[in-house]
């Protein structure tokens, strides 16, 4: 037997259908299923229960007619759901910020299918430019999501902020797509022979090394889940301890983390992964009395050298 | 389960259906399968319903049915239930497939909307493109931003009252945008500094100038709701300028230099977030005007080094 659905998704379901049948007679039972996403034999169900529905008093003329002939169907008596149920506020937002979304990213056609369809839903919600999604356009976007189609392997100028310097790399990138606000491309890098995430905006110069990849080669590294992978805090990676006033909780929340101890009077310990000197000096530089490093000795001046450094310029 | 959905599929017809609401009473005596006789099975059973059919949005009506208040009538009003007519074609429903298979959001809701305009044409998208940030908040403040309604929320400790004209999802945050009721000004705020729920008034109570650009509002960088705004311009060397150029634009360079250094003016609202995007740079970049700002920063440092 299987497991009892839940009422909720199905109810939402026969609400959707109902009013598309009536609009599109001689519909078909495959059709309906592909469209509504469900097996046949669930889209019968469905359709089976509504001729034991309709309105008081449930006499022959009240409820609701269906009619099923060479697997197309028809359905009669059903004038109240002749129109589908308004989106909620948060379908209205997930289906017009993702049009807004692709619309914006870079060779889509701003007069197609989409642009009409999105149109006609933002004037029938009284929403006409009342979302705007900005997934930006580095400039690079376009050449690496070209580079990924053909298999191209690439050399890239890249800069590295937690280093906070630049670098050259030869790479087989396979997947640009956005997260977290900005655009990555999965890529190979030869240079750290592993995969790696880089931020293209960061990507500051492209050549073609006249080289193309064999995709299959990364099967196994092509992981769509693996967003997440910006930094992964790698066992050998140095430790520091930083003591957390307040105010500056929030780097408990921000971070990959070893251990975080809330203290009584508010402020924290934290101990971090820290795979670059430059990403924990910036973060030290701009929570200023906030953070000080307890551990290890080694890194206890990292804040007041770096701030020497940057003070200098303004000094001549 | 079969009874619950049939009874729930006769409860929005026959509340669709009606003309004037109906007393619990008056459904249990209509719709079928059964309500039960026991007054407080039956009362918690129809708040079950209800509930369920609120979740999936339909939109059920109370009102009172006598001058005193004592009784409650219930009814779906066909102008609130019904969808308008889109008329999408297949290709349009094909697109929008598409966009909800390629841009992802957690929770599914493109694809449950996607069903009520027509479900599935075409084939979708075969991998995601783009996934995009879920702020809760967010349905709530288009919502309102739809019936142009004012809000009223707290935000970064102070209580704010603003005529919402758009949402805007930039860089991976959202930001609501409007007209600043207290200040007199246009202002943005970061959806997820928002604490607590936000209060909507009563709709249709403002009308937004036509030429609204909530996008520009963000980018702008309105986004902090302090008064202070000031210019400021920061020196930055050959080695990060293009970086920096991509992110601010074009439009914020004022001075080349021979050596590839970038002279950029941004609009400040917020002296800490200006500061951190500042020391960011770490030793590139070097914050030229005005005084205060640039005093503010050496004050910063030097502290720093004598810690």
């Amino acid at each position: 037997m299987s497991p009892r659905p839940l009422v909720g998704p199905r109810l939402q379901r026969v609400l959707a259908l109902v009013p598309w049948v009536l609009a599109h007679p001689g519909a078909t039972v495959a059709e309906l299923a592909a469209r509504f996403e469900v097996s046949e034999p669930e889209l019968e169900r469905d359709l089976a229960l509504l001729p034991l529905c309709g309105l008081p008093p449930y006499t022959a003329d009240r409820l609701i007619d269906v009619t099923m002939i060479d697997g197309e169907v028809e359905i009669r008596l059903a004038e109240y759901f002749e129109r589908p149920l308004r989106l909620t506020p948060a379908e209205g937002v997930a289906l017009l910020a993702a049009g807004r979304a692709l619309l914006s990213v870079p060779g889509s056609d701003a007069a197609g299918p989409l642009a009409t369809a999105l149109d006609t839903l933002e004037q029938a919600l009284d929403a006409k430019g009342r979302i705007t999604v900005d997934v930006g356009s580095p400039g690079q976007l376009e050449r690496l999501q070209q580079a990924a189609l053909d298999h191209e392997r690439l050399e890239l100028d890249y800069y590295s902020f937690a280093r906070d310097e630049m670098t050259t790399r030869v790479v087989d990138p396979w997947r640009v797509f956005h997260a977290f606000g900005s655009w990555y491309v999965a890529a190979w890098c030869h240079r750290a022979g592993a995969e790696r995430l880089f931020r293209v905006d960061r990507v500051r110069g492209v050549r073609a090394t006249g080289e193309r990849f064999d995709p299959a080669e990364h099967a196994d590294h092509n992981d769509p889940e693996a967003l997440d992978a910006v930094y992964r805090p790698r066992p050998d990676d140095p430790r520091v301890t930083l003591r957390l006033a307040p105010e500056a909780g929030w780097v408990v929340e921000s971070f990959p983390h070893e251990r975080a101890k809330a203290r009584r009077d508010g402020s924290w310990e934290v101990v971090l992964a820290v795979s670059e000197a430059a990403w924990l000096e910036r973060l030290l530089l701009t929570l200023g009395p906030a953070a000080t490093v307890t551990a290890p000795a080694s890194a206890r001046r990292l804040a007041a050298d770096a701030a020497a450094r940057v003070l200098a310029r303004y000094e001549q | 389960m079969v009874d619950r959905l049939e009874r729930l599929v006769n409860l929005t017809a026959t509340l669709l259906d009606t003309r004037r609401p109906l007393s619990l009473e008056e459904l249990a005596d209509r719709v079928e399968p059964r309500y039960p006789d026991d007054l407080a099975a039956r009362r918690r059973q129809f708040e079950r319903d209800k509930e369920t059919l609120r979740e999936l949005g339909v939109p059920i009506s109370v009102e009172t049915l006598d001058g005193f208040g004592a009784e409650q009538g219930y009814r779906i009003k066909p102008s609130d239930y019904y969808l308008p007519a889109l008329d999408l074609d297949d290709a349009e429903l094909a697109a929008l497939h598409v966009a909800v298979t390629a841009v992802r959001f957690e929770g599914g809701a493109g694809l449950d909307a996607l069903a009520k305009l027509g479900g599935r044409a075409g084939e979708g998208a075969a991998t995601a493109l783009a996934e995009l940030a879920v702020e809760p908040l967010v349905p709530a403040l288009f919502d309102a931003v739809r019936k142009r309604a004012s809000l009223t929320f707290d935000h970064r400790g102070s209580e704010r009252h603003i005529d919402p004209y758009g949402v805007v999802l930039r860089y991976g945050h959202w930001y609501v945008v409007g007209h600043d009721r207290d200040r007199n000004a246009p202002r943005a705020f970061r959806v997820d500094r928002i604490e607590g729920a936000p209060v909507a008034g009563r709709p249709g109570a403002f009308d937004p100038p036509h030429d609204v650009d909530a996008g520009a509002m963000v980018r702008e960088r309105l986004t902090y709701g302090d008064d202070r705004r000031v210019d400021a311009r920061v020196l930055v060397d050959a080695t990060r300028a293009a970086l920096v150029v991509d992110e601010l634009g074009d439009d914020a360079v004022v001075t080349r230099h021979d050596d590839g250094a970038v002279e950029v003016v941004l609009r400040v609202v917020n002296p800490e977030a200006f500061r951190g995007w500042v020391l960011d740079l770490l030793e590139h970049a070097e914050v030229l005007e005005p005084p205060e700002l640039r005093a503010d920063l050496v004050a910063w440092l030097t502290a720093l080094v004598s810690a």
